[in-house]
């Protein structure tokens, strides 16, 4: 809405300047207010910050293609709906870990259709629908229901802390069932509670890599590397789970002509200018454009950048507000993960911890994804920024997770005294 | 439950340490390696954007028009009305010259933007900028140039104000049409038409450099100017055999003959006297590797290490701006400069002002003082040895009716084939008011091709 309201602002010439340097303070402090109430003081701003993001995303994307503009204000619209819907809808949000197996085959059992029945865009299958008429990013789906598994899963089966270290466990009436035996005595006996948690997830990422959807394939890994250290608390499964990340990045870089054409655009975009350096490099020429204060919201043609509404969008933040803008974005993402993480902290319950740490590690690890591709830290893949790129299925999956975290918050936080909440105590 | 929150703590840290080195990557893109990516061949934004923004102009000190914008239904485009008189400053196409360099103020960005005049005027404009440039005298350079390989610098030297700054080959800017091909085709020129020789061409200066020779030596009183040397035309100084331009030889003959008449045996001698340690030391005084802050692309002089073991025999050799000792004809005028400006070295720079459209001067040039190389006495009796080179020496061709000249030639040795031609000047001597500079390159011994073109440029620059 508020989106809707500057795009109007910005075309009406005149009144233009003046009205948006009004609408875009006034209307976020109220939107501020309106959300705040709802979440009570866990979950302070993080709807703000939502709100901030989609409105950004509105703007500039209006700058880009206003139909583009113009559809995302209906994906934010379907959104928060959702949200409001996801909020009400789930009576107990610690109920969704019963629905762990099931979460997780559809996960899988969606990539899977995708792989055989998707349609092309770009190299990559990731669309699934009736072509023309309907469709959306399987991948999408799949990354929130795999974390309801992941946090179901870890939940249950690694069901206290410490168990999964090597030093005895110190409250010997928790029940004795780590992931993979502590000393390697029983891998058998491992296998059996950890097996279907690894074809699950060996299952899912085959399957991403076999659609070339390789920036999907990191994010599912990193969840999954994530959410296990959360679970056990072990470095060891962390630094194993880079090492067959790495591992497993190389193979890729030997085996699919799609992902060394990456990393040979990461590593030396200059040496083909024109072919495959040519996202990068263009990425990179926005956000010099822009320098410390940018060019200006709209005034000069973005030019050729492609994937200047999804994955690249940040590089026209930058072009346009330059480095004020582009910083001020990474804090806004750093603050609304802050704050997810913040609601797991917080969460009497250990299902409801891992699943709202699994949504802000998606979170975090989306954004750093694609921030990290578009600085030059790492490949660039195509992910898109959450909230920020535009996108309908994404949108609309993100504003669920955010209707799960605002549950968590719900149902499994003690109800602070003298704070005013509409939520119901559990 | 107690380990799952600092867990999630851990993890929480660790994505905003991620964060952290994300904001710091965009800084660097964003801020220090902006400028180099917005100039490079590749990227066409500059030339796109700069069709939508009113850019600002650039005249010279004397109010010629240099670069000129002019709006198509395209956009706003540049014209160079100067053609290849000011190729080198001006640049084209955003890519090069002062259009790469001072891209922001042209175009009004960066931190010359002022958020309240485009807010009121509803789009940036830039600032006009006005060099130190003195039209006439680079026209006059321009024109002498012509056919030649090599440069032209001239300053005011009390102020450090650049008048003249001419590479020769040129272009024309305006009929670099297609960016790619002409990259392609300036980088495939044997010519290097491209390069900014006065502050990128590094040139043993040869002669020329004797003046900061004499200098270093009478303010260390290694000699006076009455200093007694012998010349046999050729001699062993150092195990390095160092051959006079004279080849019977000079015979005994002053330090002030020396400079006069461009003895390099004499100046060999010197050096030696004068020895490595004292040497560098009046490198560093008379900021003579400095390359400078200005802010199109420069070079930072080279010398050997004269303190080196086997540094004696270089030493020799740069005594008289041979050996390894290469110089920007930008750095040779800055020495003139130090020696018409009593010892003062003073930085030279070249934008003299940039201009709001409304007239408000929101930039002012000047030189900066880098400090006191030699005393008023050492400046003036090396001053005297050039007047000399006037009078009775080899730069005798620079000679101005009722005006007093300085002078020094040189003939540099270089492995490209025959010595390149140096003159440097100034006048009027006492309170000299210009310093002059030219290079040409492979042009000499035979006709000394470099003096006609410092003769006239100095004519034209007294005449101001």
């Amino acid at each position: 809405m508020v989106g809707l309201a500057l795009v109007f602002a910005a075309t009406n010439e005149p009144i233009a300047r003046a009205l948006r340097a009004a609408v875009v303070p006034g209307a976020l402090l109220a939107a501020a207010l309106l959300l705040d109430i709802i979440p009570g003081p866990r979950g302070r701003l993080l709807l703000p910050m939502v709100a901030l993001l989609t409105t950004l995303s509105v703007v500039f994307l209006s700058r880009i293609e206003m139909v583009l503009a113009t559809k995302q204000i209906m994906w934010v619209l379907m959104g928060s709906a959702l949200l409001v819907a996801t909020y009400f809808l789930i009576d107990d949000v610690r109920d969704l870990a019963r629905l762990k197996y099931l979460a997780g085959g559809s996960a899988v059992a969606l990539l899977a259709i995708t792989a055989v029945w998707g349609t092309e865009q770009h190299g990559a299958r990731l669309w699934l629908g009736i072509p023309g008429a309907f469709s959306f990013q399987a991948g999408e789906v799949a990354k929130l229901l795999m974390v309801i598994f992941l946090a179901g899963y870890i939940a249950e089966r690694v069901p206290t802390s410490g168990l999964g270290h090597r030093r005895p466990a110190a409250r010997p009436h928790a029940p004795l069932t780590p992931l993979y035996p502590p000393a390697c005595g029983g891998i058998m006996g491992g296998c059996k509670y950890s097996a279907p948690l690894l074809i699950i997830v060996i299952l899912g990422l085959a399957l991403l890599i076999s659609q070339r959807d390789l920036g999907a394939a990191a994010l599912f890994f990193g969840l999954f590397v994530a959410m296990l250290y959360l679970g056990t608390g072990r470095k060891d499964y962390a630094v194993g789970g880079i090492a067959v990340f790495l591992a497993g990045a190389v193979a890729a870089y030997y085996t699919f002509p799609h992902a060394a054409a990456r990393v040979q655009a990461w590593l030396n975009p200059w040496q083909a200018p024109q072919q495959s350096g040519y996202q990068p490099l263009q990425a990179l020429f926005c956000l010099a454009e822009g320098g410390i204060v940018g060019t200006g919201l709209g005034r000069i043609p973005i030019g050729a950048l492609p994937a200047a509404g999804t994955d690249l969008i940040l590089a026209v933040v930058g072009h346009d507000i330059g480095l004020l803008g582009t910083l001020a974005v990474v804090m806004m993402y750093a603050f609304f993960c802050f704050r997810a993480y913040d609601i797991a902290r917080g969460a009497t319950d250990r299902f409801g911890a891992l699943l709202a740490a699994g949504i802000a590690t998606i979170f975090a690890l989306q954004s750093l994804l694609i921030i990290g591709g578009v600085v030059r830290l790492i490949p660039l893949t195509g992910i898109t920024l959450p909230f920020l790129s535009y996108g309908g299925t994404s949108m609309i999956i993100n504003f669920i997770a955010v209707g799960l975290l605002m549950t968590v918050v719900r149902d499994c936080t003690r109800p602070e005294s003298g704070r005013l909440t509409l939520s119901p105590s559990p | 439950m107690r380990e799952l929150p600092s867990n999630i703590t851990k993890l929480s840290l660790l994505v905003l340490l991620g964060y952290l080195v994300v904001a710091i990557l965009l800084g660097y893109w964003q801020v220090i390696r902006a400028p180099a990516l917005r100039a490079h061949p590749y990227n066409d934004r500059a030339q796109q954007r700069a069709h939508a923004i009113e850019p600002g102009q650039i005249h010279t000190a004397d109010g010629q028009l240099i670069l000129a914008r002019h709006k198509t239904p395209k956009g706003w485009v540049w014209a160079y009305p100067g053609r290849e008189v000011y190729a080198h400053l001006t640049g084209y196409n955003y890519r090069t010259g002062l259009q790469w360099a001072l891209y922001q103020p042209l175009l009004g960005l960066g931190k010359y933007e002022d958020a309240w005049r485009n807010f009121l005027h509803g789009h940036p404009v830039g600032l006009d900028i006005t060099l130190t440039i003195d039209g006439a005298a680079q026209a006059t350079a321009t024109r002498l140039m012509r056919g030649k390989r090599g440069a032209v610098a001239a300053l005011e030297p009390n102020t450090g104000a650049i008048l003249v700054l001419v590479s020769a080959p040129t272009y024309d800017p305006g009929e670099v049409l297609d960016n790619r091909i002409t990259y392609e085709m300036f980088r495939g020129d044997p010519n290097s038409p491209e390069l900014n020789r006065p502050l990128q061409g590094l040139y043993p200066p040869g002669s020329v450099f004797e003046i900061f020779t004499a200098a270093a030596a009478l303010e260390s009183g290694v000699a006076t100017p009455r200093s007694a040397f012998t010349c046999a035309g050729s001699e062993t100084v150092a195990h390095t055999l160092v051959k006079c331009r004279k080849a019977s030889g000079h015979g005994r003959l002053s330090l002030s003959w020396a400079l006069a008449d461009s003895c390099n045996i004499a100046f060999a001698q010197l050096g030696q006297a004068l020895g490595p340690l004292r040497f560098r030391k009046y490198v560093k005084r008379f900021h003579l590797l400095d390359k400078g802050n200005l802010s199109l692309p420069s070079k930072s002089g080279k010398m050997a290490d004269v303190t080196a073991s086997q540094g004696e025999g270089e030493l020799v050799q740069a005594a008289f701006g041979q050996g390894a000792t290469l110089l920007t004809p930008l750095a040779v005028a800055r020495l003139l400069a130090t020696i018409a400006n009593g010892g003062q070295v003073v930085q030279p720079y070249l934008v003299a002002s940039m201009k709001e459209s409304g007239g408000r001067v929101v930039y002012r040039g000047r030189g900066q003082r880098l400090g006191q190389a030699v005393s008023q006495q050492t400046v003036a009796d090396v001053e005297g040895m050039m007047v000399m080179a006037v009078e009775k020496g080899t730069a005798g061709a620079m000679a101005i009716p009722g005006v007093q000249v300085a002078a020094k030639t040189g003939f540099a040795q270089n492995p490209h084939g025959a010595p390149h031609s140096w003159t440097a000047a100034l006048a009027p001597v006492g309170e000299p008011q210009v310093v002059v500079v030219v290079v040409v390159e492979n042009g000499g011994p035979d006709g000394d091709v470099a003096v006609p073109v410092a003769h006239e440029v100095l004519k034209t620059l007294l005449q101001r």
